[in-house]
Parts: structure tokens; C-alpha cells; sequence
């Protein structure tokens, strides 16, 4: 009995920690998520919509600022901050030693009362973090020296994709809109503002695929939605993710090699999922049938990577038309060569 | 004109020499882009280039010189020579008998020894089996090769487009079954070259512009 009570505290013991610190950010939460906060400094002002989505929320405010009393603040003490090393000592430490280490801190790009989980944010989401130092147009250069089609590679992969040491990769897909009278590559990212008109009421932005709602989407739910005429104005662009992100962020060589992306062959990494737009600006991801990227025409008709995704199928027929020219030569060649005589004759 | 045997040859003066640069540099171009075609769908079975980015280079100046070539070759046909319609557009009679005929040429009579009903001369350089596969090469697959190509090219200004006409996965289907297409045809094509009076007439000609035909004794 005695193990048993010991047991279930030690279980409800996290449960009780997030509680109290849900408590305590409330009480926080009453004056800095007031606008008017703003007054004494924007930078006290507290977005409690993104604070909810971090995982700081879940430890609570004064975890982190741990000097924060009770008569705060008639107490006139300056509230701490913790150092981001506090609790992630290896990413720091990793971070700190790489050459980025000198020109941003932590907080240039994630900050702690917005930072938004790996899976919940957008390829693009990742690359305005990048852009804050690394302009564009001058990303584009610098990599066209080398790159065939940079823009494209810029436009559809985060950054972190080459400059991690990920090993591995998940194809990630996102709905985006045509956007009419803009330039000929008009599409931009959609919101979930953008798909609710295909939205009933109360119905989950992930039910436009997930049909069945089952929580994965198959092959058939996601060619019902690529050949659906309701659903011509948004299409589903691919990207690649990285599955592990470091943070020593190298230019690293293998990454020249376009083979090191684009000859896996069909068999290799095939797992994908599918990122929707979620109402608080984050995402949520269900997962894609494996071998779905694969698909001949309708499975994702607005993804390829030449050398990787290509179908067997249409490989086969390709093929098949080949050996067709071959034989013509072939049969009247052998043909040609019994009857040569006759020609001779003639 | 010499004789032989009893048989006659004659030389006539078939193509001109701005048709024979631009077929030697499209034949030069449609091979280059087969092989590294091959390489850039094959990855991993195909290194034929040394680097996967050297084969796209390859594959995109290739591209864009056969995409000018072609335009350079519309061009002399439709306003310098003014023979394109003459030459490539079978008429009533090719359509009816000489599709059949060339066919049945090819087919059996030529295995018999007999003769080709046709006789190319300057102004009726094809036969109608060739007026068709040309027709269907120059002004259907290698047009419909070359935007899909140049689309590919450009993914990224020409996204809006591509979605458009069905997406990239459709775009690349296409450009690779034309590519596979175009392959065929090219085994075809170098095969037909050599039945000519001699094996090599047909190529000699298309490199001296001069044909050697045979012309029996009356």
C-alpha cells in the first residue's frame, strides 16, 4: 500500500508542478497580457495566445524568473532571468562553439515566451528566422554560384535542412494558394483563414484530406483531394525536414552533392506527412501514407525531386516505349540479313 | 552520272547546307540529352558524368541548344526555303495510298528486293510514312519536349504556370515518356538511314548534301 501511494505521487508529481505553475502564470498573466502593460515597456508585454503554445508554458513564468515574490511588483526587485543554458546546456554548448555563436544569442531566434516547437511551425516559418541576417536576394547569389535552381531550393526548403547534420528526412507538405494578378510562380503559404471557406462549421482543417478522420491520410484520400475541382485553388507544395536539428548550423560538403538528396532511389525515405494550418498560426501534421510521394500523377502532382520521387510505373512505360524503337532495328535488321540474297539478285 | 553493271547512279543535290548543320547539331543534342537524361532520372544505376550537377548543366545546354536549333530550323524552312508545308504536310494521295504503299515497301517488298516506290528529289525529300513521322516529331513531340524542358528549367518563376497545366509531377511525366519517345524514334531513324541504295548513302548525303540514286536503264 505504502509502495502504491509512492508510486501514484511520484506520477501525479508533474502533474501537480504544471498545475501550480498554470496558477502562478495566470497570476502573471492578469497584468502582462494587458496592453497597457506596453506603457512601462513593450518588452513586458506577454502574448498569452503564443505563451500558451510554448513549451516554456508548461514550467511557468517564475521558473525561469525565479525572484519574482509575491508583492511584485510594489516590491521594486527586478525580476531574474534564467539563461537559456539553465535547461539546454548541449544546444547551448554546441550553439556557443559554432560560428553563428558569436553574432546571434538564443533569443535572436527563438523567443521564450513565443518559441514554437520544431513541428509546429512552417519551412518558411524557420527561414524568416534566417532572413533576419542572411537577406534573401543575397542567399540566392551566393548560392547560385553553385546551385542549380537556387531560388527554387531556397523558396522550398528551410535552411536548417542543408545546414544541420541531420541524417535523415521527412517529406513535409503544406497547402498553398494560387495567388491571382501576382507574379507567374503566384502561390504563397495558406492560412487557416484562407481555408475556411472549405470549411463546415466545427468541421478540423485536417478533415479536408483526412476524410475518414483516422488521424493518417492514405493514397486515395490524397488523390480525392488533387482531383477535386472544389479544391483547385490550393495545391500541396513538398519540403524536406530535417528529422533531428543541430545547432552547429555548417556549410557542410556532402550537401554540394546533389546526390546526397536526389539519388536516395524510390526505396529510400518515403515517410511523409502533411502540415495543416492551425487557427492559433501553428501546425498540426497527419501523417501520409508511405510510398504516397511515389504516385504516378495524382498522389502529390505538385512535388518531385528529379532522382528521388520518380514512379516505377511510368519508369516501366518509359521503358517499354525504348525497347519498342530498339526492336524495329532489331527484327527487320535480322530480317534484312536472311534476305539479303535477294536483294543482290535484284 | 556513272555506270555500272548495267545500272545507272545519278547525284542530286538533296539537302542544303544549313539543314545538314542544324541536323548534325540536334543529333548531337538529342544524344547528349538522352544520356544524361538517363543519369538525371537513374541517379543511383547511371554516373556517367562524374557529378549528378555536371549531367543537369549538361542536360540544360543541350536543351536549350536543340530548343534554338529548332527555332532556327522553323524558321529557314517557313521563310527561306518555303518548303515547309511542301515537305513535311502529307497531301490527299500520301494519306490514302502512299502511307500503305511505304508500309508494304518496308514490310515485304523490300524483304523481296524490290524497289522503294518512292524517289526523294529536292522538292519531295519524304516519303508519306516519313511526312507522318516527321510531322509528328517536329511540330508535336519536339515543341511539346521543349517547353515542358524550359518549364522544368524554371520551376520557381514558373510555379503558377506549372500548376496550372496539371503540376510538376505531370510536366515531368510527360517530358519523360517524350524523351522515351524521342529515344525510340532515334533507333528508328538511324536504322532507316541505312537502307538507302548503299548503308551509308543516306548518312553521306546528309553530310555532303549529295544523294547517290540508282536510276535502272530505260
Amino acid at each position: 500500500m505504502q509502495g502504491f501511494l509512492i508510486l501514484l505521487t511520484a506520477a501525479l508529481l508533474p502533474m501537480q508542478i504544471v498545475l501550480a505553475a498554470d496558477a502562478a502564470t495566470n497570476d502573471c498573466l492578469t497584468c502582462h497580457s494587458k496592453n497597457t502593460i506596453m506603457n512601462k515597456g513593450v518588452h513586458l508585454y506577454i502574448d498569452p495566445l503564443k505563451y500558451g503554445l510554448t513549451t516554456h508554458s508548461r514550467i511557468g513564468c517564475v521558473s525561469c524568473h525565479d525572484n519574482v515574490t509575491k508583492r511584485h511588483p510594489k516590491d521594486k526587485v527586478r525580476p531574474s532571468r534564467a539563461k537559456c543554458q539553465d535547461c539546454h546546456a548541449a544546444v547551448f554548448t554546441e550553439y556557443d562553439q559554432s560560428k553563428h555563436g558569436k553574432y546571434a544569442d538564443c533569443t535572436d531566434c527563438h523567443k521564450p515566451h513565443a518559441v514554437k516547437p520544431l513541428l509546429a511551425v512552417s519551412g518558411r516559418d524557420i527561414n524568416i528566422q534566417c532572413a533576419k541576417c542572411h537577406e534573401y536576394t543575397k542567399m540566392v547569389k551566393s548560392h547560385s554560384k553553385w546551385l542549380p535552381q537556387a531560388t527554387l531550393h531556397i523558396d522550398a526548403l528551410p535552411c536548417i535542412t542543408c545546414h544541420t547534420g541531420s541524417k535523415n528526412y521527412v517529406i513535409s507538405m503544406y497547402m498553398v494558394k494560387n495567388v491571382s494578378g501576382s507574379s507567374l510562380g503566384g502561390v504563397a503559404l495558406a492560412s487557416f483563414e484562407d481555408l475556411l471557406p472549405f470549411l463546415s462549421e466545427g468541421e478540423k482543417v485536417g478533415t479536408l484530406i483526412d476524410i475518414d478522420g483516422d488521424g493518417a491520410i492514405s493514397l486515395s484520400e490524397l488523390k480525392k483531394f488533387n482531383k477535386s475541382r472544389k479544391y483547385r485553388s490550393i495545391s500541396l507544395l513538398g519540403t524536406m525536414m530535417p528529422e533531428v536539428v543541430t545547432h552547429n548550423y555548417d556549410i557542410l560538403d556532402n550537401r554540394r552533392d546533389c546526390t546526397f538528396c536526389h539519388a536516395s532511389g524510390p526505396n529510400a525515405q518515403q515517410a511523409s506527412d502533411l502540415a495543416f494550418p492551425e487557427k492559433d498560426g501553428t501546425y498540426s501534421r497527419i501523417p501520409v501514407e508511405k510510398g504516397a510521394i511515389l504516385d504516378i500523377l495524382y498522389g502529390t502532382p505538385d512535388f518531385y525531386m528529379t532522382g528521388f520521387t520518380r514512379s516505377n510505373t511510368l519508369s516501366i512505360i518509359g521503358a517499354l516505349i525504348a525497347a519498342g524503337g530498339l526492336m524495329v532495328p532489331i527484327l527487320h535488321g535480322t530480317l534484312r540479313f536472311f534476305t539479303r540474297n535477294r536483294r543482290k539478285e535484284q | 552520272m556513272i555506270m555500272s553493271e548495267g545500272k545507272t547512279t545519278e547525284q542530286i543535290y538533296i539537302t542544303p547546307t544549313p539543314v545538314r548543320i542544324w541536323h548534325w547539331l540536334n543529333a548531337l543534342g538529342i544524344v547528349t540529352l538522352c544520356i544524361t537524361g538517363i543519369q538525371i532520372r537513374f541517379p543511383e544505376y547511371a554516373n556517367i558524368f562524374g557529378t549528378y550537377k555536371a549531367a543537369i548543366k549538361l542536360h540544360d545546354v543541350a536543351g536549350v541548344t536543340v530548343s534554338i536549333s529548332f527555332f532556327l530550323w522553323f524558321f529557314y524552312y517557313l521563310f527561306v526555303a518555303r518548303s515547309l508545308m511542301k515537305l513535311y504536310i502529307p497531301n490527299l494521295e500520301d494519306i490514302k495510298r502512299g502511307l500503305f504503299t511505304q508500309a508494304f515497301f518496308y514490310f515485304f517488298y523490300y524483304f523481296l528486293g524490290k524497289k522503294n516506290p518512292h524517289t526523294a528529289t529536292p522538292d519531295n525529300k519524304f516519303n508519306a510514312i516519313q511526312k507522318m513521322s516527321y510531322l509528328l516529331i517536329m511540330f508535336v513531340f519536339l515543341p511539346l519536349v521543349i517547353v515542358s524542358g524550359l518549364l522544368l528549367m524554371n520551376i520557381a518563376p514558373l510555379r503558377g504556370w506549372i500548376i496550372m497545366i496539371g503540376g510538376i509531377k505531370f510536366l515531368v511525366d510527360a517530358h519523360y515518356l517524350l524523351a522515351c519517345s524521342f529515344f525510340a524514334f532515334l533507333c528508328v531513324h538511324v536504322y532507316m538511314a541505312t537502307l538507302g541504295h548503299t548503308p551509308f548513302s543516306h548518312l553521306r548525303q546528309m553530310w555532303t548534301g549529295w544523294e547517290e540514286m540508282e536510276t535502272r536503264p530505260h
